[in-house]
């Protein structure tokens, strides 16, 4: 799973913030987040039970252009074989170079890839996909559905990479016709995997095995996408190239370019400057210099991600965490405490929505609005009663509240140093934990500390910390997912746990009438938000920025222009007259 | 000329095997005792079964136990195999071999007006001892040596690629460019050097300015001097022919470490310009625990720094006969 980044500090902090950055971004080194036995274990889920895609073709009826898109980005990928790739660059490029079945739309509704259409059994067991007659691989030979068969069925026996958590119920794949392909699930699946999991070339790939896939650097990707690989100056651009041959019709951009910056404030001067035609990410440091530039438009969306306080509620014979915070009362009085509009006005400049549930307003149609009487926000004289009325007093008058037996509220709190919105949230928090009386001591370090101070899964050391998550996909089970009881050694960082929670999550997993499963996904989000293990303090906006001069037709849509879960941007815009 | 005797020579050589045989061992330790587990790095994208870390620690070698990938180092040294870089899965020797040819584009220009004008100036001011000119160029040496290297390169850009826009803030090409032909290719980059060219070469000269000022001031009080001065000789001719190449020993030095630094390569002018160098990759290294491209790296600037100490020995020994027959 994916880590949200840290929004970068000071300018002088450059070299150092931008490789951070560079890091965060795909997703922080999170020691055991992939320990034994975690694979998100029921992934999930569903899928659009029978659309028609038919034939898919993104189009805005604009011609093929000669014209090149030039992107400047902070971070380059790390490799092109997607089965190794831990870093969101490598994800945008191949998600272009390769097709899914299913793709999004601009309105991030599942879309025809690869498979025109396709069909969900009345069990829910199966899924058929008819593939588009005339796809081709870049190297010529036809896209057949032993492609996607071999696929899904290698990532599956090998557990290759990280696709490998959406297959945990494949049971196989059948291919009665080269056109036509057959999914099998143990359970049904609310969030179809072939929304996530890109097809490799048979031909290709079948020639190594699990080892040799490991340091296949594939330098020459052979995919169906709408574009292929042209060059990788590594240190410098990834220039793609239009597939000709392309199934679909084709992209209006002859050539995508992607450009390095490693300095903030020049990667926002190149824009303005007209070097680079759209940033996929503009640091806040630079964000009021690129509002209102000439001939350039500043796009503030929301994002699929939060950041959030956490909560050592281990019960492991290990656990070194106060054991006071297993108590939801001073959790949820904490929640009540803390001002989220503060938060988000003071620490993160305004750039973002308050938080409340796991998942992101962003992802309306699955948020939860919280009801007014369950409400825990800025609200201290709730807060110090719920602490009253759990029987935690100021009894020695030190301004420090005490247990019955005399143990005070006090606790340690971590920050990541480098991310400055969550420094100075803790500081906002603890400030207004002191106010009803906790104290909170807070302490910061580097990414790598304090992922491996969180997830020390069986004597973690810590009580409180700050950090954040990126939704891997746009659905409600990446972020209601984290913490489960399976995940506790996986993703799970506050070892919470409660089977009533893990009950209701399968259920939604295997839930495909949205209608249905959203009752459930809701009441995930009030059962999560009412035990507070988590404080879920913003949803960041995503800050990119575009040209109006050199290209037409972006869509802003939540998620981003670009780095988005739909490519259709990249496709559909059109040279500026 | 005089050639060095074998003998010291090969005392010489010597020297410097025993050298880099403890450099490749410290560096094979360093790298193995810090913390930070370079496959679970790797594994970060989460939900990696434990079968698949496990394929990963046995295809980087990181399985066997610390001696036997000692000696698997330093066979696969011998061959020229510097390993498979754990990031960009592909083999070390090729990534840095894309960028040190960078680096050395870049800093070979630098190089060449540090020392050269460097020189020039501080002979100049020496010449000039006690004068304004004199105070002037210390100063001045003395406040560009305290610039901040990445401040002078945003000023640059701000002011010449941004204001002015006469030459490119960025990379070391235009992206996209296609060339018509080779000069165009070499005048595209050449235009992309000059910006990280002058930041270096200010914020470097300095030093050069000041220690040859120095050196040749003490040089220049000595009684040969006066002799040179005394037999009538040009003020020129006494500067040059008998000042300069006696002051030459601690610039020799300098120079010596300034060449070394173009393998660790300058990471402020390469994130300020975005130049892909060595400074950059050894930095993103450090981050993702990329061992091998580390180990590499390490290992290339220190033979480098043991070569150009031992060609600074050589050429002490030609410059100064004292030295020689010690």
């Amino acid at each position: 799973m994916r880590r949200t980044i840290g929004w970068r500090g000071a300018v002088v902090a450059a070299a150092a913030t931008i490789v951070l950055a560079a890091c965060g971004s795909s997703a922080t080194p999170v020691p055991g987040s992939a320990a034994p036995g975690s694979p998100a274990a029921s992934a999930e889920v569903p899928a659009p039970t029978d659309a028609t895609g038919a034939t898919a073709a993104p189009s805005t009826g604009a011609a093929p252009s000669d014209a090149t898109l030039r992107v400047g980005w902070a971070s380059e990928p790390d490799t092109m074989n997607p089965l190794t790739t831990y870093s969101t660059e490598a994800t945008e490029v191949l998600q272009l170079i390769y097709d899914k079945l299913i793709g999004y739309g601009t309105d991030l509704k599942p879309k025809a890839e690869l498979a025109a259409s396709w069909e969900t059994a009345a069990d829910g067991l199966s899924t058929t996909y008819r593939l588009q007659p005339n796809a081709t691989w870049s190297d010529g030979q036809p896209v057949t559905s032993e492609d996607v068969a071999y696929t899904f069925q290698t990532i599956k026996d090998d557990s290759l990479g990280s696709y490998a958590q959406w297959l945990a119920d494949f049971v196989g794949a059948e291919t009665p016709d080269p056109q036509t392909v057959v999914l099998r699930y143990a359970k049904p699946q609310a969030f179809d995997p072939a929304l996530a999991i890109p097809i490799l070339p048979k031909h290709v790939w079948s020639t190594m095995d699990a080892k040799a896939i490991q340091t296949f650097p594939n330098d020459q990707p052979v995919g169906s996408g709408p574009f292929t690989l042209g060059e990788w100056k590594k240190g410098e651009t990834v220039t793609l190239q239009r597939n000709d041959a392309f199934w679909g019709s084709p992209a209006i951009p002859k050539e995508i370019i992607y450009v390095l910056y490693a300095s903030e404030d020049v990667e926002a001067q190149a824009l303005k400057n007209g070097d680079v035609d759209v940033l996929t990410e503009v640091p806040p440091t630079v964000w009021d210099g690129v509002v209102g530039a000439e001939n350039v438009k500043a796009a503030q969306l929301p994002s699929f991600s939060f950041h959030h306080i956490g909560f050592n509620v281990s019960d492991a014979a290990g656990s070194r965490g106060n054991p006071l915070l297993r108590d939801p009362e001073i959790r949820r009085a904490l929640s009540a405490a803390v001002d989220r509009n503060q938060l988000v006005q003071i620490a993160l400049a305004g750039k973002g929505q308050i938080g409340s549930t796991l998942i992101p307003a962003g992802l309306a149609e699955w948020h939860l609005e919280v009801p007014p009487d369950t409400k825990l926000d800025a609200d201290p004289e709730k807060a110090k009663s719920i602490l009253d009325a759990a029987g935690y007093v100021d009894a020695n008058g030190d301004g420090i509240r005490e247990s019955k037996d005399g143990m005070p509220l006090q606790f340690r709190l971590i920050a990541i140093e480098s991310t400055s919105v969550d420094v100075r949230a803790a500081q906002l928090f603890r400030d207004a934990a002191e106010a009803v009386g906790i104290k909170l001591d807070l302490t910061t370090m580097d990414e790598n500390t304090l992922g491996s101070t969180v997830y020390n899964t069986d004597a973690p050391d810590w009580d409180v910390f700050v950090w954040g998550w990126d939704s891997g996909v746009p659905d409600p089970d990446y972020m209601l997912g984290v913490p489960l009881c399976s995940q506790i050694g996986g993703n799970n960082d506050v070892f919470y746990c409660d089977k009533a929670y893990d009950e209701l999550y399968a259920q939604q997993a295997t839930t495909l009438d949205p209608a249905a499963r959203k009752v459930l996904v809701d009441q995930m989000q009030q059962m999560f938000y009412d035990a507070a293990p988590y404080i879920v303090m913003w949803y960041q906006d995503k800050l990119q920025a575009y040209r109006t001069d050199t290209w037409t037709g972006w869509q802003e849509i939540p998620g981003g222009i670009l780095f988005n879960f739909t490519r259709d941007n990249y496709m559909n815009v059109a040279p500026a007259r | 000329m005089h050639l060095p005797r074998p003998g010291y020579l090969a005392r010489k050589l010597l020297g410097v095997a025993a050298t880099l045989f403890a450099v490749l061992t410290f560096n094979f330790l360093l790298f193995r005792i810090l913390p930070g587990d370079p496959v679970r790095l790797l594994a970060r994208a989460g939900n990696l079964s434990p079968e698949a870390i496990e394929r990963l620690r046995q295809s980087f070698g990181l399985d066997q136990p610390l001696p036997a990938q000692y000696l698997i180092y330093l066979r696969n040294l011998a061959t020229g195999d510097l390993g498979t870089s754990l990031t960009y899965r592909r083999p070390v020797t090729a990534i840095l071999a894309e960028r040190m040819e960078n680096t050395l584009i870049l800093l070979a220009a630098a190089t060449v007006i540090v020392v050269a004008f460097g020189i020039l100036f501080g002979v100049y001011a020496a010449a000039r001892r006690g004068t304004r000119v004199d105070s002037g160029t210390v100063v001045t040496s003395l406040v560009f040596w305290s610039l901040p290297t990445f401040w002078v390169g945003l000023i640059f850009v701000f002011i010449l690629g941004v204001y002015l826009r006469v030459l490119p803030i960025s990379g070391m090409t235009t992206p996209g460019a296609h060339y018509g032909t080779p000069i165009e290719a070499i005048v595209d980059v050449s235009r992309h050097l000059v910006l990280p060219t002058l930041t270096l070469a200010l914020v470097d000269i300095g030093q050069f300015i000041l220690i040859t000022r120095s050196s040749l001031i003490d040089v220049l009080t000595e009684d040969f001097i006066l002799t040179a001065k005394a037999k009538g000789l040009s003020r020129r001719r006494v500067i040059w022919r008998h000042g300069v190449p006696n002051a030459m020993l601690p610039i020799v030095t300098a120079t010596a470490l300034y060449v070394s630094l173009i393998v660790g390569g300058t990471i402020q002018v390469e994130t300020v310009f975005s130049y892909p160098g060595m400074g950059r990759l050894m930095y993103d290294a450090v981050l993702r625990r990329d061992y091998p491209v580390l180990e590499a790296s390490f290992l290339l600037f220190a033979v480098t720094v043991i070569f150009a100490n031992l060609a600074s020995d050589l050429l002490y020994r030609r410059l100064d006969p004292r030295v020689r027959d010690a």
